[in-house]
């Protein structure tokens, strides 16, 4: 099946690129690496007019430290670059494993920092054919006020499928978003909403072009779960990041991917291990907050409650890897 | 664009090809240069079977990118593997130890091979794993797939010759 | 010539044969490592045309009007059609073609459309006018089997298709003589062959006179056969080419509606048209598995003898009862494996609004043994007995004549079952494994071929070159299995010649000769007598010719490595022996001018069942992930029994291979179904395991030298999967404690039975786990 016919566009600066985003036309598709888009609009679940492709634009290449010691990763970085960065690999061991659960060699030699942070929203009544998506009827995000996934629901409810987000929050990571209009910094936390439809805040005229991350301090763990290890979307992903040695921490960030619709950054559980530390006692404190963070999970791809059981199974693994792990 | 020209290098050839935006590197490969050894499978991304080398002779999946963005660039495909008409020592290897089954997996699996020892002549199990998840071959189960690269690891130093 | 099973010498040995027994690399290996093999999709006809179908959206409904005028006006459109173009054309029994009047499945054929090219054929679908009147719909087993269930069709009360029962001895009696008495339920899910070249047919229909039909099968015959009734047609006015196949795992015994489709659409448009899947209409169109529910019942006397066995087993057909064979197969198998004084069976088949099923990999067998290798180690384990022990004891030996009529010439049981045993280290690891580590064991069987119906012959042709190279022409598909390989192997053999001096010619019904094809696990046992048979009769030729050179009889004439001497001479004695090249010039060049053709066919004696019977143990170890429910297979020792290894090469490769689909099936596929949908209709979302989840596979092949199989091997092809899929089955239930309800064992269904067998141990009571008929 061939893509649906639209306007290809390889500007060569970014400001060719803003340009032609200017004046926001509807149906414009950012192209990456493309192994999200053209799957998508291979099911003809993006029909877009014209597409533009970031891939090769020069001021959006390339890995780069800041003076402050931070890391500024150009969001047209490949994940097989970024995972090669000898950088990366010594002050952030977790964003490159996250890096590196991504699919498989194959995609990731293609797939962008960029296009792993904006992958579309995953649902299996919709990220299907046109002809398979007819035969049960449009939904939320194709047309209608139906969703498959929970009836009812007045949001799509799709999950955020991508491994790199919950690594890059719990790192503290702020994303640069350029337009025509000029430029702003979102933390990425902020990047992502609470719909399956519109999941970030991206507006229509602009680019992300870089993702910066703070300098690498304390322990950090990044665990996915999933039914085999290569070539997988994730059943759950989390990141986990603490400051302090053996169980003792004074800060933590621990953030939740793939089963809800955008990732979960899980403060309360955070609290309670700073306050019972990362013992026994914080573990099963902190997985008791989980339900109410969590909220209603759907049974997309797996059942809810094995989502819920897995979220408390993650927690506590990354809570006893990360304890091993020296200050 | 909608439809444009573009210069393919493949296999060393360059070749000017009239393309459109709604074909992927794929379509132009096998629907134009009716190079039939790369095979279509899922157009999916996820069973591998299309897998080509870009210039750096890394796997990429020729159903997942779109055409026009290879213009100027170089490819390889299965058909460029053989060297002064000799087949590669991966694909001698392949024959050997019987990592070929039903073969239609067989471009696509050889290639991820190849790009595993371009990237590491001397790979570990992991390197073997990691750059062989991308392609499902049905019929092997991946054991002596695994077996053949070892093979080729161990005694072409380069992985090449 | 006709090769008589009392002509097949067994040989004691693998002494005196040359060939046979040798790691032959694939003889078509160099075109497939170098993207020259030709599969169908890789084939353009000039004019062709590209067809797609449109289905049905919906599980059931009545079609109230189809419109195709809309789609017919598209520029590039060259054919569309739909029942009222085709209203006599049967696909099967009682099932039209293209639906007429209503629909059944999601994902029915209704239209068909063949453009210039393939984005106009999409286009003209959305062009074809239907307009449905949905109907309540039954898309599960338990839903149609409710007493209150719409039923699907007027000949089928209760959505029953058919049933079949059947006593062997007297089982009423044997489980009242039995001191104890063990039931156990499981379930299978519907799962997909998942061939690696995705399904596709090219017609050329354009002469009336002759269909050719460019397509992988597992078998040419049944291909013509359908396709000439359907197009009232003589079988040999369809042309079936079927060069490479890539693979078939049980998928491609049978013509599917898009063959048909094709060739209609080509007959209407003058042009040859090819119709490929796309990724996940490769699933809606698919004939795999059915969902299936079973009931084990076995009676054991206090010394572990097993009187008794039942099994009730309850099919998801599908919305047409296509492939029945499934349904009596459980009956003849429940007999192979063990002594037992009786056996019942009862099956029945029911309809469903979803796709017409077939069988995955590992046929009836594989699923069956799945669960009821579990529940014959619950068995053993209810008697305190190992169940190592357990199989061994009540393992049937050479020579067992079984309740079923079946007899078994060789029988290597109980050495597969002692030879896992010691290279597992089985008796150190059963009972003393760490917790969440898992061993099992278990055993299955395997016909080799066998009759279902009128015959079951495998014809060879082979001709010698004057330059002594052989071109032999078989019919049987090479899928992958290496059957072309073996074939050249056994003519080799026979004809004193190195498996590089054949040739093969296969995969073209107008040029190969009769062949049922590659499934039943026909191909070694039955083709590979048929071959060896037109070996020896080319042999013979040339033996009269050469021993009226030497003044010997035919029969004293010795044949290999090339050369042709007489027996106690030496092989090069100048002027006493010949090259074969030498040999063939003789026989070309002398006066009678003969060129050397030898045929063969072969057939079972036998009225139905099987000459020969295959026969493997295996041990699994897992190990379980109890948090988050993941289970990773550790190895897999495989005993199989398979008569003699023609080409350990190709056999470690079958293993290899099934090994992995068994393990797939057990731990990871499913289609995940919603309504009659499915919902996870890819290669991402169909799990499949790859190469981070192999297991280290230990091979032991157990050479009982078959009386009839050629060079005494029996089959290996479908043989070990059903063994593993029982082995990790048993091996995971071991780690958990409990057996497993169902397969595959997902994460989530692991944690519930973990949890479940927690709540067991803390209260010491309960109900088994519940066996969830939702999907997920």
């Amino acid at each position: 099946m061939l893509l649906p016919e639209h306007d290809f566009i390889k500007p060569r600066s970014l400001a060719e690129g803003l340009a032609v985003l200017r004046d926001a036309p509807p149906g414009v598709r950012l192209l990456g690496g493309g192994t999200d888009v053209v799957f998508n609009m291979r099911c003809r679940l993006m029909t877009p007019d014209t597409v533009l492709s970031l891939k090769d634009l020069p001021e959006l290449q390339g890995v780069a430290v800041l003076p402050d010691g931070s890391l500024r990763l150009g969001a047209a970085s490949r994940l097989t670059d970024l995972i090669a960065n000898p950088v990366l690999r010594e002050r952030y061991p977790a964003l490159v494993k996250a890096f590196r659960a991504v699919a498989s060699r194959h995609v990731r030699n293609l797939a962008t920092l960029g296009g792993n942070l904006c992958l579309d929203t995953r649902c299996w009544f919709t990220n299907q054919t046109k002809e398979w998506r007819d035969t049960k009827g449009p939904c939320l995000k194709t047309g209608t006020d139906a969703c498959h996934a929970i009836q009812g629901s007045p949001i799509c409810v799709a999950l955020n499928n991508a491994d790199s987000p919950p690594a890059l929050i719990a790192l503290g990571a702020t994303a640069k978003l350029t337009s025509s209009r000029g430029e702003r910094t979102v933390a990425l936390d902020d990047f992502y909403r609470e719909d399956g439809i519109r999941h970030t805040v991206l507006e229509p005229d602009e680019i992300l072009t870089a993702v910066t991350v703070p300098p690498a301090t304390g322990r950090q763990v990044f665990l996915k779960e999933t039914a085999r290890q290569g070539m997988d979307f994730s059943y759950g992903a989390i990141a986990l990041v603490a400051d302090g040695q053996g169980t003792s921490t004074s800060r933590v960030r621990v953030v939740l991917g793939s089963l809800t619709t955008s990732p979960r950054v899980l403060s309360a559980a955070a609290e309670r291990l700073v306050a019972l530390g990362l013992g026994d006692d914080g573990i099963e404190a902190a997985c008791a907050t989980l339900r109410d963070t969590l909220g209603p999970l759907t049974n997309l791809y797996s059942p809810a409650a094995y989502k819920r059981e897995l979220a408390r199974t993650l927690l506590r693994k990354a809570v006893l890897a990360l304890r091993e792990m020296p200050a | 664009m909608k439809k444009g020209l573009i210069t393919l290098v493949v296999n060393g050839d360059a070749h000017e090809v009239a393309v459109s935006s709604q074909h992927t590197l794929l379509d132009v490969l096998r629907g134009k240069l009716k190079l039939m050894g790369t095979k279509e499978g899922c157009t999916t991304g996820s069973c591998g079977v299309c897998t080509v080398h870009n210039g750096r002779g890394e796997a990429v999946l020729s159903c997942l990118t779109p055409a026009l963005e290879w213009d100027c660039q170089a490819i390889t495909t299965i058909e460029g593997l053989e060297q002064g008409g000799r087949l590669a020592p991966i694909q001698q290897a392949f024959i050997d130890y019987h990592a070929v089954q039903c073969g239609f997996c067989t471009p696509g699996v050889i290639m991820s091979a190849q790009a595993v020892l371009n990237l590491t002549p001397s790979p570990s199990e992991d390197d073997i794993s990691d750059g062989l998840a991308g392609v499902i071959c049905r019929c092997t189960g991946h054991i002596k797939v695994k077996e053949a690269i070892r093979h080729v690891g161990e005694y072409c130093s380069d992985g090449k010759a | 010539m006709a090769a008589k099973p009392e002509d097949s010498k067994p040989v004691d040995s693998n002494d005196g044969l040359s060939v046979i027994g040798r790691r032959q690399p694939r003889l078509d290996g160099f075109e497939k490592v170098s993207g020259r093999s030709v599969f169908t999709d890789d084939i353009v006809l000039p004019g062709m045309l590209h067809g797609r179908i449109l289905r049905s959206p919906h599980a059931r409904a009545r079609i109230v009007s189809i419109d195709t005028s809309r789609a017919l006006a598209l520029p590039g459109v060259k054919a569309v059609i739909s029942n009222a173009d085709a209203p006599d054309l049967l696909f099967s029994d009682k099932q039209p073609l293209l639906a007429k009047g209503f629909v059944h499945y999601a994902g029915e054929e209704v239209a068909a459309v063949a453009a210039t090219d393939a984005l106009i054929a999409e286009a003209a679908l959305d062009l074809i006018d239907v307009e449905y009147e949905v109907l309540p719909a039954v898309t599960s087993l338990r839903k149609a089997m409710q007493p209150d269930a719409p039923q699907l069709h007027e000949w089928a009360a209760g959505n029953v298709a058919l049933t079949h029962e059947k006593d062997f001895g007297d089982p009423d009696g044997a489980f009242a003589a039995s001191d104890l008495v063990v039931t156990d339920d499981f379930r299978s899910p519907v799962q997909h062959n998942t061939l690696a070249e995705l399904h596709v047919a090219l017609a050329d229909f354009t002469n009336p006179d002759k269909l050719h039909m460019w397509t992988p099968t597992q078998g040419a015959p049944m291909y013509q056969m359908a396709l000439a009734k359907a197009f009232g047609l003589e079988t040999s006015q369809v042309r079936i080419v079927y060069g490479n196949v890539g693979g078939a795992f049980t998928g491609r015994g049978r013509a599917k509606p898009h063959h048909f489709i094709a060739a209609l659409l080509s007959r209407q448009a003058g042009k040859p048209v090819k119709i490929k899947a796309t990724g996940d209409e490769e699933f809606i169109m698919f004939r795999g598995s059915g969902e299936t529910q079973y009931r084990f019942r076995t009676g054991v006397s206090r010394d572990g003898k097993i009187r008794a066995l039942e099994a009730d087993v309850t099919f998801d057909a599908g919305a047409h009862a296509e492939w029945a064979m499934i349904l009596w197969l459980p009956a003849p198998y429940l007999n192979w494996l063990y002594k037992v004084d009786a056996v019942r069976y009862k099956g029945r088949f029911i309809y469903t609004n979803t796709v017409p099923k077939g069988s995955h990999h590992g046929g009836i067998f594989g699923r069956l043994s799945a669960g009821w290798m579990q529940h014959l180690n619950h068995v053993a384990e209810q008697l305190g007995m190992d169940p190592a022990e357990f199989h061994r004891i009540n393992a049937i030996d050479p020579g067992h004549h079984a309740l079923d009529g079946s007899d078994f010439a060789s029988c290597g049981l109980k050495e597969c079952i002692d030879k896992v045993v010691e290279r597992s280290r089985w008796k150190d690891k059963y009972g003393k494994l760490p917790p969440w580590r898992g061993i099992g064991i278990d055993i299955g069987a395997q016909a080799s071929g066998g009759k279902n119906a009128a015959n079951d012959t495998s014809a060879a042709m082979l001709k010698v070159a004057d330059d002594g190279i052989v071109t032999l022409y078989t019919g049987i598909p090479d899928m992958g299995q290496g059957s072309h390989t073996v074939m050249g192997m056994i003519a080799a053999e026979v004809l004193g010649i190195e498996p590089e001096d054949i040739r093969i010619v296969g995969g073209d019904s107008d040029i190969t000769p009769f062949d049922w094809g590659a499934f039943s696990q026909r191909g070694t046992f039955t083709t590979g007598n048929a071959v060896k048979a037109a070996a020896e009769d080319a042999r013979g030729q040339l033996a009269e010719i050469i021993a009226g050179l030497l003044g010997t009889a035919p029969g004293n004439l010795q044949f290999a490595h090339r050369r042709v001497w007489v027996q106690g001479e030496a092989p090069e004695a100048p002027g006493r022996s010949f090259s074969f090249r030498e040999a063939i010039g003789k026989a070309f060049n002398g006066v009678e001018g003969r060129s050397i053709m030898g045929r063969g066919f072969f057939n079972s004696p036998r009225q139905s069942g099987s000459l020969a019977y295959s026969f493997g143990a295996q041990v699994a170890e897992v190990e379980v992930d109890p948090e988050s429910g993941a289970v990773k297979v550790l190895k897999v020792t495989a005993a199989h029994d398979l008569g003699r290894a023609l080409n350990p090469l190709a056999v470690e490769g079958q293993l290899d291979g099934q090994v992995f689909s068994g393990m797939s099936q057990v731990l990871y596929e499913e289609c995940r179904m919603d309504g009659g949908q499915i919902l996870n209709p890819s290669r991402l979302e169909y799990k499949l395991p790859r190469t981070y989840e192999l297991p280290e596979v230990e091979y032991i092949l157990v050479e009982t030298i078959d009386p009839y199989g050629p060079f005494g091997a029996k089959e290996v092809g479908e043989g070990p999967i059903v063994v593993t899929m029982a082995a990790v089955a048993n091996a995971v239930a071991n780690a958990v404690g409990e057996m497993l309800p169902q397969i595959p064992m997902t994460p989530w269904r692991l944690l519930r039975v973990i949890r479940y067998r927690k709540r067991r141990a803390a209260t010491g009571t309960g109900a088994g786990p519940q066996v969830s008929l939702t999907s997920t």
